[in-house]
């Protein structure tokens, strides 16, 4: 019999409202890569909290290498063997990456002082050790995020973790960044013999790295398979609960005139860095650009001065035709564009307003919603509402609830519900699906195409490259503020695009050699 | 939003009666280590605000106070900004109108009243517009500001009322010359200090409510104040709907003292207001900022208030009237914390219960 390394036995997790885990029992192996998927709010994270000792469960029993956790804390999980690298790193950036990964067990002289140098050895020999190569000298705010992911690898390395939760590992990484952190993790797993647990959602990750995969639903694991014996349809499906038509989108129609052109824009960030450089892109009517590039190279800034949120250093942006540089988001909608912001908590709803409320916002003066002195009209404002709640498929407890209380992928849906009424002729569409499950990825991806295949010109920004695959006519990569490469869509791969991410120009010839 | 709305009520509505019974419970606590029988205290409390058509004139018009202030507080916390400056804007409003009323003396009586109060409008309005544009051009924090402009004012109509402005008969006291009788406004209850002021209160009171309310200008005030980013994201000039609304509030603070100089005080001194906006604001809050609970609250305490007068004539220092008023404030601001941790307390309770149950039925069947 194989030992297990992690065994849960009914475990539950109740947060005030919501049964986080519902009765899940688990086994994961010594020496294998367990991958755990699901939808967000699914419970995975949750769970995986529970064996890094973050959350105590509200019943049941963890064992660690046939070794009941007694106590739940972090500091029991790191002494029992456990290491956790979360979504968000917590690294300290001003800090080495030696100070970083020694970290809570510094080695000190004459019991007090630092000890820089045993630190720097100390990281180098994990370096070499598990051949996840990064200079120990080099300050964490200064190396990229892949490297800064490696930094919180080594980290819990040190700590002596031969138990390794992975949570979203690749959410932030360039496809070349995914294919050497797997490389790392098969290392880990076949050399050292340690056991890597894996959460993700993107499955294809799940078919290329791990042993086995245990699906989540709802807070229940709904089965664990042999990733051999499965493939990503049957995956989908158990994640959702219902069969995932991964259908192919039609695309028809020609594209038009010019309906966004761009002209040597250059913005700056909050910091007042300059974020885009004399950049210029055109987008035509009935044609989706998608604009490949890792967080930070200045995407969200593009967008933001496209439509009025930022300001413009320089150049020219012309909206159907009109020059709209330095107009107000509000003018800037009134000449036909509508935004689908990337933070849509921030920027995109107003959490605490109802469905309704939301719903309405930009139609409010509308003469079928406001009457003689303003009055509103609210029966023909909830008639309406509830039309476009039926129509884009938002599930909730209505049209009255507020919005804050839902789920990502409705709260989107509510977005992308009011910028789609609208009916402008351009959209500006930023992450549509981050934080969204696959169900409502299905039909907010639908719906874009429906749009462009109506005549819209749309300009496309997603950290999900496969998103930008699946949507884009044309891909265009930027790094550090600059335009690196412009493809159509059937003209690159993956690979290769990665690229011209990471700011090679002569992305095809490096990716040879 | 009836269904959420009246859950949202109910509980609020319930802390704000228990918090009520537990501040008039410490009063009487107070009251009786202090060697008063607290049932007396209480309906000598009551008496003093009903026992005369007076003195409900006399609260009814503080309670007019209160809600106009409060709902110009109202007005600016709607769309975000907290307006702490309307005692500053509610002298100035005083003050100006007192001595427009002195220059006019013996123009027709429609037209002094008139310009009076466009006097004090826009001084209260401009009051407002200074910390209101600092706030929205360069973010400066807008309660610092008022704050400090609060303490301006007040210096400001102590030397106008002891300056230039001067009454020629009062040497020793800052105030202004007495508006001349046909002035006054016409009172609604005799003797008391209720007047026709009173109906204009109404009338804004109503307007403010409906605004508020009912309207798609209301609503952009309130998506506004919720979240100022994608208010403008949405097209909305949120700048301007900021700073008219911050105008508005001052405006409405001025009339008020304009309001207690042609009704009560008849000239402009000190006693046009004793911190009556911090209190209206104590009000504002207590109310979540809603209209209609502003109107009820603000006839609350000024029964109170008035009330306490009474009190005194027994012996009883009105005082025992601002610790009741600071324990409801104060238990309304606990309240949001304590009900959050017991309905935590007993959601986990009710969930491991549940969880436990699930797992006997599993067993019995397993």
């Amino acid at each position: 019999m194989q030992e297990n390394a992690v065994e849960f036995r009914h475990i539950s997790m109740e947060f005030p409202g919501v049964l986080a885990n519902d009765d899940v029992s688990l086994d994961i192996r010594k020496g294998e890569v367990f991958a755990l998927v699901g939808e967000n709010g699914a419970g995975k994270t949750t769970l995986m909290n529970i064996l890094y000792g973050i959350h105590e469960p509200t019943n049941g029993e963890v064992h660690i290498r046939g070794e009941k956790v007694e106590r739940f804390s972090p500091k029991t999980a790191i002494s029992m063997g456990v290491g956790m690298v979360h979504q968000h790193f917590m690294l300290v950036p001003s800090f080495t990456v030696a100070q970083n990964i020694v970290m809570s067990r510094e080695p000190r002289r004459l019991g007090v002082l630092f000890d820089n140098k045993a630190a720097e050895a100390a990281a180098q020999r994990l370096v070499e050790e598990y051949g996840l190569v990064v200079d120990p000298a080099a300050v964490v705010r200064e190396i990229g995020v892949g490297l800064q992911q490696r930094v919180e690898i080594l980290k819990t390395l040190y700590r002596g973790a031969d138990i390794l939760i992975l949570d979203e590992p690749t959410a932030v990484l360039t496809p070349q960044e995914t294919d050497e952190l797997f490389a790392v993790i098969r290392r880990v797993v076949r050399e050292l013999g340690m056991t890597v647990i894996i959460i993700t959602h993107k499955l294809y990750e799940v078919m290329a790295i791990s042993d086995r995969v245990g699906v989540m639903r709802k807070g229940r694991l709904i089965g664990v398979e042999n990733t051999c014996d499965v493939d990503e349809k049957k995956l989908a499906s158990m994640m959702v609960g219902r069969p995932v038509l991964y259908d192919r989108l039609e695309k028809a129609g020609e594209a038009g005139a010019e309906q966004i052109k761009v002209s040597y824009l250059t913005v700056c960030d909050d910091r007042g860095l300059v974020a885009v450089d004399g950049l210029s892109l055109s987008v035509r009517a009935g044609e989706v650009l998608g604009i490949a590039a890792i967080e930070g190279n200045g995407q969200s800034e593009l967008l933001e001065a496209i439509t009025g949120m930022r300001r413009i250093e320089r150049g020219t942006v012309e909206v159907c035709g009109q020059n709209v540089t330095g107009k107000t988001a509000g003018e800037i909608r009134a000449v036909g564009l509508s935004h689908i912001p990337e933070d849509r908590l921030a920027t995109g709803v107003s959490r605490s307003a109802s469905v309704t409320d939301n719903l309405l916002m930009g139609k409010q003066r509308d003469p079928a919603f406001s009457g003689f002195a303003f009055h509103q009209r609210r029966s023909s404002i909830e008639r309406y509402a509830e039309e476009v709640y039926e129509k884009f498929d938002i599930r909730g407890a209505g049209i009255d609830t507020a919005v804050g209380s839902m789920s990502g992928g409705n709260m989107q849906k509510v977005v992308v519900a009011r910028e789609f009424s609208f009916d402008s002729p351009v959209l500006i569409i930023a992450q549509p699906t981050r934080g969204v499950d696959v169900g409502a990825i299905e039909f907010i991806h639908t719906r874009i195409i429906e749009k462009r295949n109506a005549g819209c010109a749309i300009l496309l920004c997603s950290a999900d490259l496969d998103e930008v695959f699946r949507l884009s006519d044309r891909i265009i990569t930027m790094y550090e503020g600059h335009i690196t490469g412009e493809f159509r869509t059937n003209d690159i791969t993956k690979d290769e695009i990665g690229w011209y991410m990471t700011g090679h120009r002569e992305g095809k010839e490096a990716a040879k050699a | 939003m009836k269904k959420l709305a009246g859950a949202v009520n109910c509980r609020y509505l319930l802390s704000l009666l228990l918090s009520i019974l537990f501040a008039f419970l410490i009063g009487a606590g107070i009251l009786a280590v202090s060697g008063f029988h607290p049932l007396e205290a209480y309906g000598a409390m009551l008496s003093g605000a009903f026992d005369s058509a007076r003195h409900i004139g006399d609260f009814l018009e503080y309670a007019m106070v209160l809600c106009v202030c409060g709902l110009a507080c109202v007005l600016g916390a709607r769309v975000g900004i907290f307006n702490v400056g309307g005692e500053g804007q509610l002298l100035l409003g005083a003050i100006f109108a007192a001595q427009v009323g002195v220059w006019m003396d013996g123009q027709p009586r429609f037209l002094v009243i008139v310009c009076a109060a466009l006097a004090a409008m826009a001084v209260g309005g401009l009051y407002a517009f200074l910390p209101g544009v600092l706030k929205v051009k360069v973010k400066v924090n807008e309660v610092i500001t008022t704050i400090m402009l609060n303490t301006i004012a007040a210096y400001l109509c102590q030397y106008l009322a002891k300056g230039p402005w001067k009454n020629a008969n009062k040497n020793m006291v800052a105030a202004t010359e007495q508006l001349g009788a046909q002035y006054w406004f016409g009172n609604v209850i005799p003797r008391s200090n209720l007047t026709s002021a009173v109906f204009a209160a109404a009338v804004m009171a109503f307007l403010v409510w409906y605004v508020m309310e009912r309207t798609s200008v209301g609503y952009e005030m309130r998506i506004t104040g919720e979240n100022p980013r994608f208010a403008f994201f949405s097209g909305l000039r949120t700048d301007r709907i900021v700073l008219l609304s911050m105008v508005v509030s001052g405006a409405m603070c001025g009339l008020v003292g304009m309001f207690r100089v042609y009704g009560v005080e008849h000239l402009y001194r000190d006693s046009v207001s004793k911190d009556y906006y911090f209190e209206a604001l104590m009000v504002a809050m207590i109310a979540q900022y809603k209209p209609v609970t502003v109107i009820l609250l603000s006839l609350f305490f000024a029964v109170l208030k008035i009330g306490a007068q009474g009190m005194e004539l027994i012996g009883i220092p009105s005082q025992i009237y601002l610790i009741i008023q600071t324990v409801i404030i104060f238990c309304m601001a606990a309240e949001s914390g304590i009900t959050r941790s017991l309905t935590a307390a007993h959601e986990r309770r009710r969930a491991r219960r549940a969880a436990e149950e699930r797992l006997k039925e599993e067993l019995k069947h397993g």
